[in-house]
């Protein structure tokens, strides 16, 4: 596996693990972008993390933040911040991280799906959506350039179970939020209490083109569930969206507008193919071979 | 890609496609979607939905359509799509169709042409009625290996003709089978397999046959 030598993807934080997985003193062996690094937790809340060379050993330091319940690290020179998350901040809320999941598909096939909400009377079939509506009413998407993130807003999508906390169907208002090319998050207004939002994070730590671990940190507002049962919520629908994302054709994704066909409900995909465009990604992006 | 050559090959045998159905093979490295409405022949697509690139063959069949998993986009007969449930009022742009090819049920079989310009004819093995189906068996091997092990193997007598690129026919004693030669990529083969006459008439013959055909597998397979 070679490293990529995609600029756009190395100058990128990225989520490489959580401190959980790893006790103090402890260390472990991860890869990103190709290339393979060591995390080594140093204390409760302090991380090192390496490079590695061809033989194992370790060369170079690279800069580490602890954040989200995940640890992010950069091969390159970033070009933007980690995003501010306020709502990690708020006392009331469930803080959780939910490990990670590996997923056999491009980085940005996984961020698309999480964009999407045409595919959950579908996929997440009596859970996120109702066989029997399936209509994606129209919302906005927009390039925040200040930030340079993406966003969805105005989303709006009928859930006969929204959340854990769901004791029955209602019209969920969502806003999305690509704020990297491998972070991705929504709101979703909480059940019963339209003033306030679960916020649902997406890091994907891309292994190489085709091959990612997914990590979903939660802040969420439940005072009722189990924190166990609100991670098996989470988990179950992310299996769901797995057998989707790794039976997708090609496995890379197509930024010409050609050989995929979207339709107004892909509006946030349509946008983020067009964003990623503008950056000229390379890493994780199919090209079609000339005939 | 794949190539895609100008040649018939068969992908299944009829029964095997069940009614409402869809289902994945490989021909060539091409993944194809195999799949049946409630009613009437077998459909023969690229296993891939032109929205967003997921296999057909996860798709489900409802009201004569084939329907994807992932958003639930709706492909007539034909290839084109006529419902996109995200937006229920408003017709499909007509641009939107699956990639169809050629298909065609032939003594209990179903073959597909892959090829842009399909003109080569089917294998000719006689009439069409009258055929039974033994079996399927899948050889770990590539086509010119189990053409081989099919040309040198124990038929009971029988001698075997090949017919076109993509078949071949055993004659032995009061019965004939039909073999269809489904490459599937550089490691492996498909055979879907029926017989005619006096000694494909009972069940009995016809299992004796299909645990023949087991037999076939594992000569091939023995030879590295
Ligand atoms: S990928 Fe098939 S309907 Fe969206
Ligand atoms: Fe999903």
């Amino acid at each position: 596996m070679a490293v990529t030598t995609d600029r756009a993807a190395l100058n990128e934080w990225i989520a490489c693990g959580w401190p959980e997985k790893v006790v103090p003193g402890g260390k472990y062996r991860t890869v990103l972008l190709g290339q393979e690094i060591e995390v080594r937790r140093t204390g409760v809340s302090s991380f090192e993390v390496f490079e590695c060379d061809g033989h194992g050993e370790l060369s170079r330091s690279l800069p580490v933040q602890a954040k989200y319940c995940c640890i992010f690290t950069t091969l390159g020179e970033p070009i933007r911040p980690l995003p501010k998350i306020p709502e990690f901040d708020e006392a009331d809320r469930r803080i959780t991280g939910c490990g990670s999941v590996g997923v056999h598909t491009s980085p940005f096939r996984i961020i698309e799906n999480f964009l999407d909400m045409a595919h959950f009377s579908f996929v997440h079939t009596d859970i996120l959506g109702a066989p029997e509506r399936t209509e994606v009413l129209a919302y906005k998407t927009e390039h925040r350039k200040d930030v340079d993130e993406i966003w969805a807003i105005d989303c709006q999508f009928y859930q006969p179970a929204a959340s854990k906390a769901s004791k029955g169907g209602q019209m969920t208002h969502y806003a999305y939020r690509v704020m990297s090319p491998f972070s991705v998050m929504l709101y979703k207004n909480v059940f019963d209490d339209p003033t306030r939002n679960d916020a649902i994070c997406l890091f994907v730590q891309p292994i190489d083109e085709t091959e990612c671990l997914a990590y979903m940190p939660l802040a969420i507002v439940d005072r009722e569930s189990a924190l166990t049962s609100i991670i098996d919520f989470q988990q179950t629908i992310f299996a769901q969206d797995r057998v989707i994302l790794e039976n997708q054709r090609p496995a890379l994704l197509p930024l010409d507008p050609t050989i995929e066909l979207p339709t107004r409900a892909d509006a946030s995909s349509i946008a983020f193919r067009r964003w990623l465009k503008a950056k000229n990604f390379q890493f994780g992006v199919y090209e079609k071979k000339a005939a | 890609m794949a190539e895609r050559p100008d040649r018939w090959i068969g992908v299944a045998l009829d029964r095997q496609i069940k009614p409402g159905s869809s289902n994945p093979a490989i021909v060539g490295g091409n993944a194809i979607a195999v799949w049946r409405a409630e009613k009437g022949p077998a459909n023969v697509w690229e296993d891939r939905c032109p929205h967003r690139g997921m296999r057909l063959s996860f798709g489900f069949v409802r009201d004569g359509m084939l329907r994807c998993i992932y958003h639930g986009w709706g492909y007539e007969l034909g290839g084109h799509c006529a419902s996109i449930p995200a937006h229920p009022d408003l017709a499909p742009p007509k641009t939107i169709c699956a990639n169809v090819y050629r298909s065609e049920e032939r003594y209990g079989i179903i073959w597909t042409n892959l090829s842009e310009s399909p003109n080569a004819p089917l294998p000719d093995a006689g009439p069409d009625q009258g055929w039974q189906s033994i079996r399927s068996v899948y050889v770990a091997r590539q086509v010119a290996a189990v053409k081989g092990g099919l040309a040198s193997f124990d038929w009971g007598g029988g001698r075997v003709e090949e017919i076109g690129e993509g078949a071949a026919l055993v004659n032995a004693g009061g019965l004939s089978l039909l073999i269809a030669i489904q490459p599937v990529d550089e490691s492996k083969t498909g055979l879907h397999v029926v017989a005619k006459g006096e000694g494909a008439k009972d069940a009995k013959a016809r299992l004796a046959w299909a645990s023949r055909l087991e037999r076939l597998r594992g000569s091939i397979e023995a030879q590295s």
